[in-house]
């Protein structure tokens, strides 16, 4: 822009800041920072703050305010040109034992054991497919940051430390492809969600049975952890403080929320056939939001032979943000009840979900996300948030803003008519067998 | 008689109980949720794993003469097999996961070495006694387990010697991760005193994900020590989780960020001593965000309060609710005017309600017993929760916003760590 | 940690950490504790997993005046909550501080990330200088 700028940033942010300066071209951007945090605080307590000194710098902060915006600049601070990023040398020598040591504290690792990718098992890895090695798969950036770019190589080397089998890569190459981390820079802790549609899931054995969300099978289990793996070390996520701000972080990112479509067991059409590929097609869809929540207990939950699935799930919503849609987890014996009970379609669900999940514009304004997100969007004249804010408070309005905020995916092994529900947005689907 | 769903469970359950031959009559699944005339047709058709008529079957059972092999006493000794084996690093990577001891994932492979390196860690004696555990207490006969029993789970997690106190003390509650029942429930453990710092755990940015070996290896040993350790975690027939629990792949390690927090640490609360170190077990139905909250958007300071209150209508009342509180909303909630947890509690109690009416409709809620209930109608509104100690508060974070997790779950015990060294 | 530290930690290479004091040390350590049995451990050679970072086009910074009497400073929010109350007290200070100066509150459009090209415009046009708050 070329106008002299002073950013103010919180003191919690400092690495963030400074390294983010860095990345984008200037290293000795003059940032002042202020005590943390912001948000929260009374007039009186900011003006205290504005009297006073940059906690990190110790000097006060608007003399240095002001000095960022007068004194000459340095010859530093001139100069131009490119810097390229070196990430070290392209392989590590030493026992296995000193190298589980150093992946780990080099911030390759989840912090869990890894298979370590030796030459010989990445090359077997890159024989799940057909894409050369060096062929470029993809660009990733966990948040706000220049992306980084990988090759099948590098994907294939974080598929190996996840343990996944080289039938797996497809899938994990499908996933690198769209540029999607499942460890995002946020402050709120994001969760992130997988769906896998087509013959490949009985060929690869998923399990979408008993305990289809949990550790009990290898492609549900390392193919999560994969994902985790690459948004650290082909997008560089994951680094706290840098590229990583969640306050309390998420269990969830350890393997991510992996659902593998129980197809024959749904009343529905699949999810990915939903989203226009063939029933044949292998597909992996990716979701991101808050987390997942159990549906049993919610109103309209009670042990009578006319459990009302919908009026629980509309229950459950109440406490979803409307920023994030909503992904049911059906277990086969809620999705054929919800048949019986009239919505022989997904968008029938929907619509009345959608209808039916309802908030006062008090309540919606008073939430934080409507703040930050969407009162932004209802100055732009975005809808339905420009209309919704002209509303009086005591004024009912949907919960989500369309029938396009819900899914529905069906997976579980029938022992109880309990679903899952997820706060998380559906982001894309892409072709599996594109990668084979 | 049992339904299809559970045939596996029945059969292998019968066995570990001393009546392999039991006459078990299976029929279609589900009975929940059939009307009358469904539930006859089920009795008047075939039992769907026998292909015989069930009614016929269910007589049969009661009267034909018993077998010899049914009429059998005696012990029977279950075979755990070999004490050790031996291949290469990666055929025995394929052993462990193919003979279902792991989570699926590569393992720190247990060698003579590894073990014995992690025994160190502890006085307890290799073979001394730590606990017994059961994937369900009266469901399964619970196994029990050794110290070096617990120390290969520690090093097959990838755990350092270091963590196995900590382990050590996981293992002596016999409180397993795997709980077979159909709700995938889970459990966590809130850490409290100066082992956390000892550890390097993590309870500041990204506390709760996989940023730390100690927060991550510990709740994977949880995990490998519910299916090691008492035959857990078999889908079909010690775990029945009906869609499983992401959670269950390291569970809830919750290292309290104690001195940024403006109140008594946990432990403290519960009556143990700043410096003691502690681990404090919950068990419930799942964690979730609190983003979505009522109140969080207010300015200048959020209601935080208003927000944890809204956050917990849809958790059962079977469980209680167990906050953690980014240091932040600890310390803003202080600036609302809840200077300590006991205001907090007190003021959730009051301000958490719900009516008879909805009480009736949710599973896993009941409603008050004893004399003030006779009074209650449908629309009587009543607390969720009518005891403070429903409600648990732990602070951890990393303060970057003033954000909240909530877990519907119950305290259980708190047990000492420093015991194990 | 200062900010040189901070800034080696973009560039910095495993091999300078392998040749570093703290993991020689490590290694040392570990070597001591095997013992005689270091001789006959096999070694493996593993792939380095990183992807490629972007090269970083330097910016030069833009030139300051010589002081801001008389100047119009912008001061822009992204949005965060408490930006437009901090920076209110900002503008309090000026005018309590440096009369001369006259500051233009505006709360950038869209997501915390997004540019908003109308608004720098306007700066570009109108002010000689920005101060502005940047959170989540």
């Amino acid at each position: 822009m070329g106008i002299p700028s002073a950013p103010l940033v919180t003191r919690a942010f400092k690495d963030l800041a400074i390294l983010n300066a860095a990345k984008r071209g200037m290293p000795h951007e003059r940032i002042c920072f202020t005590p943390h945090p912001v948000w929260g605080k009374t007039p009186e307590e900011v003006r205290v703050y504005v009297e006073g000194p940059d906690p990190v710098s110790g000097k006060p902060l608007m003399k240095e305010i002001v000095d960022a915006l007068t004194v000459p600049l340095s010859d530093d601070e001139k100069k131009s040109g490119i810097v390229s990023v070196s990430v070290g040398p392209p392989t590590f020598t030493d026992t296995a034992d000193n190298l589980q040591d150093f992946y780990l504290n080099n911030g390759y690792t989840d912090f869990l054991p890894i298979i370590l990718p030796t030459e010989e098992r990445v090359d077997a890895m890159m024989k799940g497919t057909s894409h050369k090695p060096d062929e470029v798969v993809g660009k990733m950036a966990a948040g706000a940051y220049p992306p980084w770019s990988y090759n099948v190589r590098q994907a294939a080397a974080s598929a190996v430390m996840a343990g996944c089998r080289p039938e797996y890569f497809p899938i994990a190459l499908a996933i690198a492809s769209t540029g999607i981390a499942s460890l995002f820079s946020s402050t709120n802790s994001f969760a992130f969600a997988m769906i896998v549609n087509g013959p490949i899931r009985d060929k690869l054995e998923f399990n979408y049975g008993i305990g289809a969300l949990g550790p009990f099978a290898q492609p549900n289990a390392t193919i999560g952890r994969c994902w985790t793996l690459m948004s650290k070390n082909l997008g560089n996520g994951g680094i706290p403080g840098d590229t990583y701000l969640g306050s309390l972080g998420n269990n969830l990112n350890y393997n991510n929320v992996v659902i593998a479509e129980h197809e024959d067991a749904s009343p529905w059409v699949p999810f990915h056939v939903q989203r226009g590929f063939k029933k044949e097609e292998n597909v992996v869809s990716l979701f991101r939001g808050l987390g997942v929540v159990p549906g049993q207990v919610a109103r309209g939950s009670s042990a009578n032979e006319n459990v009302q699935f919908d009026y629980q799930m509309s229950d459950l919503f109440s406490t979803f943000t409307g920023f994030f849609g909503a992904l049911i987890i059906a277990d086969p014996l809620v999705a054929a009840r919800l048949k019986e009970q009239g919505y022989d379609t997904k968008e029938k669900l929907f619509d009345w979900l959608y209808k039916n999940t309802t908030q006062t514009v008090k309540d919606y304004k008073s939430r934080n996300y409507a703040y930050l997100f969407e009162y932004p969007q209802a100055l732009q004249g975005r809808e339905p948030y420009a209309t919704w804010y002209k509303l009086p408070d005591d004024a009912v309005i949907p919960h989500f803003p369309r029938p396009e905020s819900f899914n529905i995916v069906v997976a579980g092994g029938q022992t109880n008519a309990y679903p899952q529900a997820g706060n998380l947005s559906y982001g894309v689907s892409v072709s599996i067998d594109k990668w084979m | 008689m049992v339904t299809i769903a559970f045939k596996d469970l029945a059969l292998t359950n019968c066995a570990k109980r001393g009546m392999p031959l039991q006459r078990i009559s299976f029929t279609p699944h589900p009975v929940w949720g059939k009307t009358d005339e469904q539930m006859y047709a089920y009795l008047d058709g075939n039992d769907p794993v026998s292909g015989k008529p069930l009614m016929k079957e269910v007589v049969d059972s009661l009267t034909r003469p018993l077998t010899a092999d049914e009429l059998k006493t005696g012990t029977v000794t279950p075979p755990t097999g070999a004490p050790t084996f031996t291949d290469t690093a990666d055929n025995l990577q394929q052993y462990f996961l193919d003979n279902g001891m792991t989570d699926f994932m590569p393992i720190t492979i247990p060698t003579q070495e590894k073990v014995a390196a992690m025994l160190k860690a502890t006085s307890h004696k290799p073979d001394e006694v730590v606990g017994k555990m059961t994937p369900a207490q009266g469901a399964f006969p619970p196994w029990s387990y050794t110290v070096q029993q617990v120390a290969v789970n520690a090093v097959m997690a990838g755990a350092i010697p270091d963590y196995f106190p900590t382990i050590l003390a996981i293992a002596s509650t016999g409180i397993s991760a795997l709980f077979s029942s159909t709700n995938s429930l889970v459990s966590a453990a809130v850490i409290n005193g100066p082992v956390r710092d000892k550890l390097q755990m993590n309870y500041g940015i990204g506390a709760m994900g996989p940023f730390n070996q100690a927060n991550a290896t510990i709740g994977r040993a949880w995990t490998l020590m519910s299916k090691n350790l008492d035959g857990g975690g078999i889908a079909g027939e010690t775990y029945m989780g009906s869609q499983g629990n992401v959670i269950n792949y390291n569970n809830l390690i919750i290292p309290e960020n104690e001195k940024d927090s403006p109140w008594p640490p946990f432990h403290v609360q519960k009556g143990f001593k700043p410096e003691e170190n502690i681990i404090s077990f919950f068990f419930g139905f799942n964690i979730t965000q609190g983003q979505g909250g009522k109140g969080l958007g207010v300015k200048p300071i959020p209601l935080y309060n208003v927000a944890m209150s809204a956050n917990v209508a849809p958790f059962a009342g079977l469980f209680g609710a167990l906050f953690i509180l980014d240091p932040l909303v600890a310390n803003g909630l202080g600036d609302l005017g809840f200077k300590t947890k006991d205001q907090l509690a007190d003021w959730l109690v009051k301000n958490t309600t719900v009516t008879v009416k909805d009480v009736k409709t949710m599973l896993f809620s009941g409603l008050p017993r004893g004399p003030e209930a006779a009074n209650l109608t449908d629309d009587s509104v009543i607390p969720k929760w009518p005891r403070a100690d429903s409600y648990n508060f732990v602070v951890c974070g990393g303060q970057t916003n003033p954000y909240h997790q909530l877990a519907n779950m119950s305290y259980r015990l708190s047990v000492s760590i420093d015991k194990w060294t | 940690m200062n900010r040189r530290n901070l800034l080696s930690l973009l560039g910095m290479s495993p091999a300078v950490l392998a040749a570093s004091p703290l993991l020689a040390d490590d290694k040392k350590k570990k070597e001591k504790e095997k013992g005689s049995a270091s001789a006959g451990v096999v070694k493996l050679t593993a792939l380095n997993p990183r992807g490629l970072p972007p090269p970083i086009t330097l910016i030069p910074m833009a030139p300051r005046p010589a002081s801001l009497d008389g100047k119009t400073i912008y001061l822009v929010s992204d949005g965060f909550p408490g930006a437009d109350a901090f920076l209110n007290q900002i503008s309090i200070w000026f005018k309590k501080n440096m009369p001369s100066v006259t500051t233009v509150y505006r709360l950038k459009a869209g997501g915390f990330a997004d540019d908003d090209p109308k608004l720098f415009a306007e700066i570009k046009a109108k002010g000689q200088a920005v101060i502005m708050a940047i959170g989540h």
